[in-house]
């Protein structure tokens, strides 16, 4: 393994939670699977497609988001929206955030 | 478009083959849809529609794998919540087995007078045979655990309790089974000796003396029965202790004395084994012979026995 593919495993891990935090906040206003791929995007949040949608699933079948089917376009859509239990998870994860910032924060000052 | 259509529809037939049924038509309509959709996003950046679906299909990756992603299907066949389990269990069966395997056969091979090339090769291939058994079917049961999501023999967390005692070396999980194993061996040679005979082509001589039965020889099995508690009882002390060593030289003395008795005073071994196997005058020789040399394996036996496990048990006295 190359010294770019491993610094890019390690951003991975160290990424992979916030997509979730991402999702979760976007989602209070519904939104659909490849609108919701540009939004992260252009949020700072870069995703690919076949690690989104397994995500949307599984938050799904966890309670934290619920999905409806939209019919009225000529592309049938699958429209996700954050669940009340998903705005919960949000804000305990944003917390943590904010706590592990702060923790790494403090890293600099013991130097 | 016809060519670039059946592009998208062979991958979502491809992704939704391992999806079960219920979810399948929602998660193809959603896996369609969002293709269509990033392959509609590349075409407005000027991208042919060809190129853009191949690029899009690409991306995707394997669509098996994006398919496990979608249902959480397992891509291992022992995760680690079973591995550990799986492989000591493995190890501790291939341990008993393979040796049990060769031997067995090692010996029915040679009592029914096969060469030395044809036990070995014989042997060998038991004890592939039954490697590539224990391993499939220890490996097919815990599979199984894994997918139905059972606990194995040691569920509950782990604690401290838990930590390996220090072990005397000859105290070992190996110094036990193979203990037992090889009383098992000698009271299976005892009783095939009885029921076949040892001699391939005396069929119904025995080598033992036939006045052994039934006394004799029921006192020699409660004898060795008493040894397998004893290498449990060592097992599960952890090492050779005083005691432990004077059980093993009383042990050794209960089978020893007597069978040096019975040998002196010719009860231990059939007059007729030699002499009937091997014809003339030489038939009595040997036997003396042979008797005098199990006299010596005895005697050798029950010293190097006791002492080794005194020797332990001294060891394992000093700090």
């Amino acid at each position: 393994m190359s010294e770019t593919e491993i610094l890019e495993t390690h951003l991975q891990e160290l990424r992979r939670g916030t997509v979730v935090l991402a999702c979760l906040r976007l989602l209070e206003t519904p939104g659909y699977g490849y609108g919701l791929l540009e939004e992260l995007g252009d949020h700072g949040f870069p995703t690919d497609a076949n690690t989104l949608y397994p995500l949307l699933r599984r938050l799904e079948k966890q309670g934290y988001l619920t999905s409806e089917w939209n019919t009225d376009e000529a592309r049938p859509r699958k429209f996700y929206r954050t669940s009340d239990a998903g705005v919960r998870l949000a804000a305990a994860l944003t917390d943590d955030f904010r706590a592990i910032a702060t923790a790494i924060d403090g890293l600099d000052n013991d130097i | 478009m016809t060519i670039t259509e059946s592009l998208t529809d062979r991958y979502v037939d491809a992704a939704m083959r391992t999806v079960r049924e219920d979810q399948r038509a929602d998660l193809a309509a959603e896996l369609r849809g969002s293709i269509d959709d990033q392959i509609e996003a590349r075409i407005a950046e000027g991208e042919d529609p060809e190129s853009a679906e191949r690029a899009v299909l690409t991306d995707l990756g394997n669509p098996d794998l994006l398919a496990a992603g979608y249902t959480g299907r397992q891509l291992h066949l022992i995760g680690p919540r079973y591995y550990l389990d799986w492989w000591r269990l493995l190890k501790l069966l291939l341990w008993i087995v393979l040796p049990c395997a060769a031997f067995g056969v090692g010996l029915g091979q040679v009592l029914s007078g096969a060469t030395v090339g044809e036990t070995i090769g014989s042997a060998v291939v038991a004890v592939l045979t039954a490697a590539l058994h224990v391993a499939f079917w220890t490996t097919l049961v815990f599979v199984v655990l894994e997918r139905t999501g059972h606990d194995t023999m040691d569920a509950g967390p782990w604690t401290l309790d838990r930590l390996p005692e220090p072990r005397q070396r000859g105290a070992g999980l190996g110094d036990m089974i193979a203990s037992i194993a090889f009383l098992l061996i000698m009271a299976g040679a005892v009783l095939w000796d009885h029921f076949i005979g040892l001699a391939p082509t005396q069929p119904g001589l025995p080598f033992l003396d036939d006045g052994l039965w039934p006394w004799w020889i029921i006192g020699l099995f409660a004898v060795m029965a008493l040894e397998a508690v004893l290498a449990i009882a060592v097992y599960g002390v952890g090492r050779w202790t005083v005691p432990l060593a004077v059980a093993n030289g009383i042990l050794n003395l209960l089978i020893a004395v007597p069978a040096l008795w019975l040998l002196s005073t010719g009860q231990l071994l059939n007059p007729d084994f030699f002499p009937t196997i091997i014809e003339g005058a030489e038939g009595a020789t040997v036997q003396t012979v042979i008797a005098a040399i199990i006299g010596f394996v005895i005697v050798a036996v029950a010293i190097w026995d006791t002492t080794d496990a005194a020797l332990k048990a001294a060891r394992a006295r000093r700090p």
